[in-house]
């Protein structure tokens, strides 16, 4: 049977994958929290991935999980790249190492994800010799060359990282990603913590890292906006699950799940004759605690066209129409 | 005109030198408007905020200007005087942390009354924080819960309560909604808007989302490097930016139309070691020989719409 959701050739595979945390009270009973849970998805060769969601969506989490700074619990996170086939999920030892090199993150607070006491010369250095490159030349020109492909002047090299700005460093943390050549990167929040002047550019740069080289990216972001600009296809969370897949076209201009359709009445467009009237969200309240998931729908509480059915059946994705999967009673 | 910042310059003393974080700003709100005041991180408009609110700590100074509230230089008054008269009661102030602002061992009922009673509140304090809850749309019983029982978006709710204790005609708001979730923050803005109507409330709503800004302000102020660039009506900024900084930034917003956005090449200046002429100079695409020479004054370029530019 195929799998819901799964595309040709992909370079990463998430086949049920479920990550659970449990929390253990002192004489308190155990409670777990479900923040990745019985996840299904595709990430094809050089295609980006946006996933969005609320903070507590678990798509962090996911993120994580990917390039295995995160064990999955149950399910496995397939990669197929390279002349490997390997789950990321339970590789260890030699195989480990050699993943690394494929599987990058770029993460979202660069202030704090590069030594800010390094040069940036050796910030990028390090990681290609513990790689086991020893060759200097070699070191050296693969060093110039992400560098200008970031965009960044070559004499910035010798500077030291805390005298980079936020968009400078963030940058640098894309020269680091494309030292070896990733199969897929994973991009948590890359731009969230950016001004809105570097954003566009950021955004750009993964672009055409996209289109140059091939790379695919999960791109976790809470802006459907950025999404839509980036993505080829959007993936929304909701407390754990999938509610929607679909193309970035598709999710922004039909949107089919109640709570996709809320992301989008949420997101800020540029309109200052707005300002007179309320902007009206079809959704009720917020995101509910991660260790007490709703039964059923775990959207139902929040949702506007709830049933019956929802508050006690657990929806599962359904292809509505071409490539576009949703979780909801409705359909 | 409630209150009135004239040419105001906060230095930061600096092992570099006096790193010049406002460097003669003038910003006017009237009674009842929503202002907005935007721009990218390290152009001042924090700074900005917390000296209105006479908050500004060493090393920094409040080097020159005034602050005119009501006719007064609040920046004259004795810190104990603005405490008593001002604080809370003139003016208030709501932060992006600042659903952290409660000390998480005392309930919000408790925090709330408190501030009634420091300040002098007459009249029933259980009434009024009924009431101030509910202005907020919380319900009253969240008077008796501690912080950490509530979300992100009812703590910043119960805070905005908090700044509403003594009914400010005033509040300053510092990126308020940057920590929340895209719905909640739609739920806050919807509350800013329903203060104003609804109270009268003038507030001074800073943030780096302009986006969000454009949906609420009725004039805005785009501030570089220290200094305004621009400043005019929403519908001016937004529908016809003159600066080419502006129309950078608003090119740069990503929204749910947009298939690709740009954005500004090259950083802000250091404000410790600041070019002489135009701060935009360096970035901007239309540079002129003038700009590297002579600094730019504010100049009419539309109705109510002013732009430091030698373009115009």
């Amino acid at each position: 049977m195929q799998r819901v959701g799964s595309i040709k050739d992909p370079v990463m595979t998430f086949d049920n994958v479920s990550v659970f945390f449990t929390k253990k009270k002192f004489l308190g009973p155990k409670s777990v929290i479900k923040a990745v849970d019985s996840i299904n998805l595709d990430v094809g060769h050089g295609e980006i991935v946006a996933v969005v969601g609320e903070s507590g969506s678990g798509k962090t989490t996911l993120g994580r999980t990917a390039i295995g700074l995160q064990r999955a619990t149950s399910g496995k996170v397939i990669f197929t790249d390279n002349n490997l086939n390997v789950d990321v999920s339970t590789a260890r030892g030699r195989r480990w190492k050699e993943l690394r090199k494929y599987l990058q993150i770029i993460f979202q607070d660069p202030f704090s994800s590069i030594d800010p006491n390094m040069r940036v010369y050796d910030a990028l250095r390090i990681p290609l010799q513990s790689q086991g490159v020893r060759d200097k030349k070699e070191i050296e020109d693969r060093i110039y060359k992400v560098f200008s492909e970031v965009g960044l002047p070559s004499d910035l090299l010798w500077n030291y990282v805390f005298q980079l700005s936020g968009g400078q460093r963030q940058r640098v943390s894309i020269a680091r990603v494309l030292l070896f050549s990733p199969s897929l990167v994973v991009a948590d929040e890359a731009v969230s913590m950016l001004d809105v002047s570097l954003k566009g550019d950021i955004l750009n740069i993964i672009k055409k890292i996209q289109n140059n080289f091939g790379v695919s990216f999960l791109f976790i972001t809470h802006e459907m906006a950025v999404a839509k600009v980036i993505a080829d296809r959007v993936a929304v969370m909701y407390l754990g699950n999938l509610v929607e897949i679909g193309t970035a076209d598709k999710i922004v201009s039909n949107p089919l799940h109640p709570y996709t359709q809320a992301l989008i009445q949420a997101s800020p467009t540029i309109d200052p004759s707005l300002r007179e009237t309320l902007r009206t969200v079809n959704v009720r309240g917020e995101i509910p605690p991660s260790n007490a998931h709703p039964p059923g729908c775990k959207f139902h509480p929040r949702c506007p066209f709830v049933m019956e059915t929802c508050k006690h059946n657990i929806p599962s994705l359904k292809e509505v129409e071409n490539g576009h999967y949703v979780s909801c009673w409705l359909y | 005109m409630i209150i009135s910042v004239k040419d105001l310059r906060v230095y930061f003393s600096s092992s570099r030198g006096a790193v010049k974080a406002l460097d003669g700003v003038d910003v006017d709100v009237n009674e009842g408007e929503i202002v907005g005041l935007a721009g990218e991180s390290g152009c001042g408009k924090s700074t900005l905020a917390l000296a209105i609110s006479r908050l500004i700590l060493p090393p920094g100074k409040i080097v020159g200007g005034q602050v005119v509230y009501e006719g007064n230089d609040i920046l004259r008054l004795s810190p104990n005087d603005f405490r008593k008269q001002y604080r809370w009661k003139k003016m208030a102030m709501i932060f992006q942390g600042s659903m952290n602002g409660f000390t998480p061992v005392f309930t919000i009922g408790y925090q709330i009354r408190e501030v009634l009673e420091i300040h002098g509140y007459e009249g029933d304090y259980h009434d009024r924080m009924v009431d101030l809850l509910k202005m907020v749309e919380l319900d009253p019983q969240i008077a008796d819960r501690y912080p950490h029982e509530l979300s992100g978006g009812q703590k910043q709710r119960a805070f905005i309560a908090l700044a509403l204790a003594l009914d400010p005609p005033f509040l300053i708001a510092d990126e308020p909604t940057t920590a929340l979730d895209v719905v909640t923050q739609v739920n806050i803005m919807n509350l800013l808007k329903k203060l104003r109507r609804e109270k009268g409330i003038a507030i001074l709503l800073i943030t780096h989302d302009l986006a969000v800004l454009s949906e609420i302000v009725d004039r805005i102020y785009i501030l570089y490097a220290g200094k305004v660039a621009e400043f005019g009506t929403a519908k001016e900024i937004f529908e016809s930016p003159k600066h080419p900084y502006t129309k950078g930034l608003i090119a740069s917003i990503p929204t749910l139309t947009s298939t690709r956005i740009s954005g500004i090449e090259g950083f802000m200046p250091d404000l410790a070691n600041m070019p002489p002429g135009c701060k935009f100079y360096p970035r901007c695409p239309f540079v002129m020989e003038v700009c590297k020479k002579n600094e730019p004054e504010l100049r009419t370029v539309g109705e109510n719409q002013y732009a430091a530019c030698w373009l115009y």
